[in-house]
């Protein structure tokens, strides 16, 4: 390769190499929330007992003043939570992970639900919950 | 046992009439007189001995009932417009002899069971006297008179003994028409000697004792002070169709209680009623008809200074044969829950009480079918109805009202915003309830007289049978110091230990919804006597009475601050005047029993940690939460939000949310 050619090769790799850095979908995490939806088959829940598993989550909140959140952080890639109050479909809890890009990784399960009486579903068969941004 | 909670709920319902009960024995007692009330009152002439038959039961057989002679001439041969004498046969309305107003009917009774028919025409209202002289005279006759009505059967009046055994009846005809007098020995005796003299006339009324008629109004009434007595007698009279009322004024000081007792069941069958009229002199502010046997007394507290006026009457025979009375007009001494306040009037008829967390008095209105509200400031709201005939009165766990109502028997249970659903129903008679510092759900059932505990939730755990505790119940119940649970039988109280009744002290008087202090001393209610004792957590009395203020008081509860504790304020509904009053707070020495429900000493932080596997507490504290929750045998996410309701955990619009079956956890 001729010198010219050379010094025009890396003015190209250090080009691409900018290009490449001003990605979004470059690997870099990036914090910000993700939204953990129910879906469930009643109208009048009262209380959820959940489980969050996948990467790291700072802080979880409840996303309207009708419930109330506890949460326990089991371990690193673990928390616990309950939620008590208007429990309905859609946007229940709010997570602050420390890399949206990594949603897909999360899983989310119902453990129990308590109807408006405190009395326990028998069943969580239709009941669904999923981390989304 | 229905009949026994109609006639329960009846007693309940004649609110007066139970707190004017005898001063001593049961409430069976109680439950007995008020069926025979019936009788008496249908029984004219015969207020006492009823309507007895002939031969049977009565007298015959049993010891002889001494009548002292009442002070009453035996009329002059000479003043009677005809003698008549028998003309037998006459032993029924058919052979009947003929008499006239002013004649004498004379004759004898024999033999044995002979039946002597008398019959005299009379106009409508008139007013009619049919007076035995007999024994009085010396003849060896103990008769017994009866009244029937010119169809020949029915019976309208009977007496047995009035003057010593001789009878009388005094009746005001309804209507023109051939009366019938009949006049047999009682236990169908007969012979030559039994010889007898009927006065046939009209009633009239002579001068007794201290009275001076016409005195049957306020306007007309005789003074009287208080510390003395006067006399007169309950003459129905023509003048007074209605029956005799006689009035007495008297003046007294606010702050005072004063005690209008009558005299007059001296053997002499009078049945009295008193009655006490404020300064208007037609608002009735109490009364009373039976106290003594079936002699009335009354306690009132004056509000304001002024004259008062008392009114002795009666309602067993108001046109019978006439009576003497005495009144006594004093005052009583108070005690240390005196004088009282008056914190609400006009509730109707008030009965169970519980205070709020926030010291909101909750009052059972008995005849009004709902459930009241008293602030703080005194204001009178309705805040639930519906419930019929409500008695006990609770909070429970969830800060919701409990509100027994045996009139259907349910227990209700009633939202903070008043809403009123059914929640146990599985009792038959729930009459008083009461809820333990677990949260567990106590309730008196009148139907089979036992204890039923049920879960903070409303799901039956338990009976306990009290039958064998005696007396009427078991009624009222409170929640003892170590959360063990009290009731009364009528005279005694008792506790349940161990699933066992134990008697703790028995007392002359029936004593109704008791409340504990933090001493465990007891005040009791004594609607019959009107006062409130205070007895030490042995039944030693501590202070009797306690408060002579209330009328007639019927459940009484500690009053609580802003942030639900007890304080030493001591509330009580009396019944009969429609009131909510305060004892003197400067005479209660201890706050109240920390009221119902009592949460656990954990956070709401470490329960829910707890829940989430952080494992901060104990067995017992999560057995506790299991059967504060829907008590599956473990502690789950339901019983996480039981707690939470408890503890004013909920956010507000979860609170608020609509329940879709209410009590269907159970």
């Amino acid at each position: 390769m001729s010198r010219s050619r050379w010094i025009l090769a890396m003015v190209a790799a250090l080009l691409l190499g900018a290009a490449c850095s001003n990605d979004p979908t470059s690997g870099a995490p990036r914090p910000g929330t993700l939204t953990l939806r129910l879906t469930t088959p009643h109208a009048d829940d009262g209380a959820m007992l959940f489980k969050v598993s996948g990467p790291p989550i700072d802080s979880a909140t409840a996303v309207n003043p009708s419930l109330r959140l506890f949460t326990r952080r089991v371990d690193g890639s673990t928390i616990v939570g309950a939620v008590v109050g208007v429990v309905a479909n859609g946007a229940v809890v709010t997570l602050q992970v420390p890399d949206v890009g990594a949603a897909a990784g999360y899983t989310a399960r119902v453990l129990e639900v308590a109807d408006r009486q405190n009395a326990l579903r028998a069943s969580l068969t239709d009941y669904t919950l999923t981390v989304a941004p | 046992m229905r009949c026994s909670v109609v006639v329960l709920l009846a007693l309940v319902g004649a609110a007066p009439a139970l707190a004017q009960g005898p001063a001593a024995g049961s409430w069976r007692e109680e439950l007995r007189r008020l069926r025979g009330a019936s009788i008496v009152l249908s029984a004219r002439g015969g207020a006492k001995t009823g309507l007895r038959p002939m031969g049977t039961g009565g007298k015959g057989g049993l010891a002889r009932l001494l009548v002292p002679r009442r002070p009453t001439s035996v009329r002059d041969p000479a003043s009677v417009a005809a003698t008549i004498a028998e003309s037998e046969p006459n032993d029924n309305v058919h052979t009947a002899d003929s008499v006239a107003l002013g004649d004498r009917a004379i004759g004898v009774v024999s033999p044995a069971g002979d039946v002597d028919t008398w019959f005299v025409d009379l106009t409508a209202g008139q007013f009619l006297s049919v007076d035995v002289d007999a024994a009085e005279v010396g003849s060896s006759l103990d008769p017994t008179l009866a009244l029937i009505a010119p169809d020949g059967r029915t019976l309208l009046a009977f007496n047995d003994d009035f003057d010593g055994l001789d009878s009388r009846i005094s009746y005001r005809v309804p209507a023109s028409g051939r009366y019938y007098v009949v006049i047999r020995a009682f236990g169908a005796t007969g012979g030559p000697g039994l010889t007898y003299a009927i006065n046939f006339g009209t009633a009239t009324c002579a001068a007794v004792g201290t009275e001076q008629e016409p005195n049957g109004t306020p306007g007309t009434a005789a003074p009287v002070a208080i510390g003395d007595s006067v006399s007169g007698e309950i003459c129905p009279g023509d003048d007074s169709p209605m029956g005799d009322v006689d009035y007495w004024a008297f003046t007294a000081q606010a702050g005072t209680t004063i005690e209008l007792d009558v005299d007059a069941d001296r053997g002499l069958f009078g049945d009295a009623f008193i009655a006490l009229f404020a300064s208007d002199g037609t608002t009735r502010l109490a009364f009373n008809d039976d106290a003594d046997g079936a002699d009335p007394r009354l306690q009132h507290s004056i509000v304001t200074t002024g004259t008062y006026y008392a009114a002795v009457s009666t309602l067993a025979d108001p046109g019978g044969n006439p009576f003497p009375y005495t009144l006594h007009v004093r005052t009583t001494p108070q005690g240390p829950g005196d004088p009282i306040t008056v914190r609400a009037d006009r509730v109707g008829q008030p009965l169970g009480l519980a205070v709020g967390s926030t010291g909101d008095l909750f009052v059972g209105d008995l005849t009004g079918n709902r459930v009241v509200r008293v602030s703080g400031q005194g204001a009178v709201t309705t805040f639930a109805t519906g419930i019929p005939s409500p008695t006990g009165l609770a909070f429970d766990a969830f800060g919701h009202l409990l509100v027994a109502s045996p009139a259907d028997g349910t227990v209700y249970r009633v939202t903070p915003q008043g809403q009123a659903t059914r929640f146990i129903t599985d009792a038959g008679f729930p009459f008083w309830i009461a809820v333990a510092p677990d949260g567990r759900i106590w309730l008196t059932d009148v139907s089979d007289r036992s204890l039923r505990r049920y879960s903070p939730t409303g799901r039956f755990e338990a009976r306990f049978d009290a039958i064998n505790v005696g007396g009427f119940g078991p009624g009222p119940l409170a929640i003892g110091p170590s959360g063990e649970p009290y009731f009364s039988n009528g005279n005694e109280i008792w506790k349940l230990v161990n699933g066992q009744p134990q008697r703790v002290f028995r007392d002359g008087f029936v004593i109704w919804a008791f409340a504990f202090d933090v001493a465990g001393n007891i005040y009791a209610p004594a609607p019959a006597a009107g006062l409130i004792k205070l007895f030490d957590p042995t039944g030693t009395i501590v202070a009797d009475p306690f408060a002579v203020g209330p009328d007639a008081p019927q459940a009484v509860a500690f009053g609580r601050d802003g942030t639900g504790a007890t304080v030493a304020r001591l509330f009580a509904t009396d019944q009969r005047v429609g009131r909510v009053i305060e004892m003197n707070p400067a005479g209660v020495e201890h706050p109240g029993q920390p009221a119902g429900f009592v949460p656990p000493p954990f956070t709401l932080d470490v329960a829910a940690v707890s829940l989430l596997g952080g494992g901060a507490l104990s067995a017992a504290d999560l057995q506790f939460l299991d059967e504060l929750g829907n008590h599956n045998g473990r502690y789950d996410v339901g019983d996480l939000q039981a707690y939470l309701k408890t503890v004013s955990g909920l956010p507000a619009a979860a609170a608020a949310a609509p329940q879709r079956r209410p009590g269907s956890d159970r």
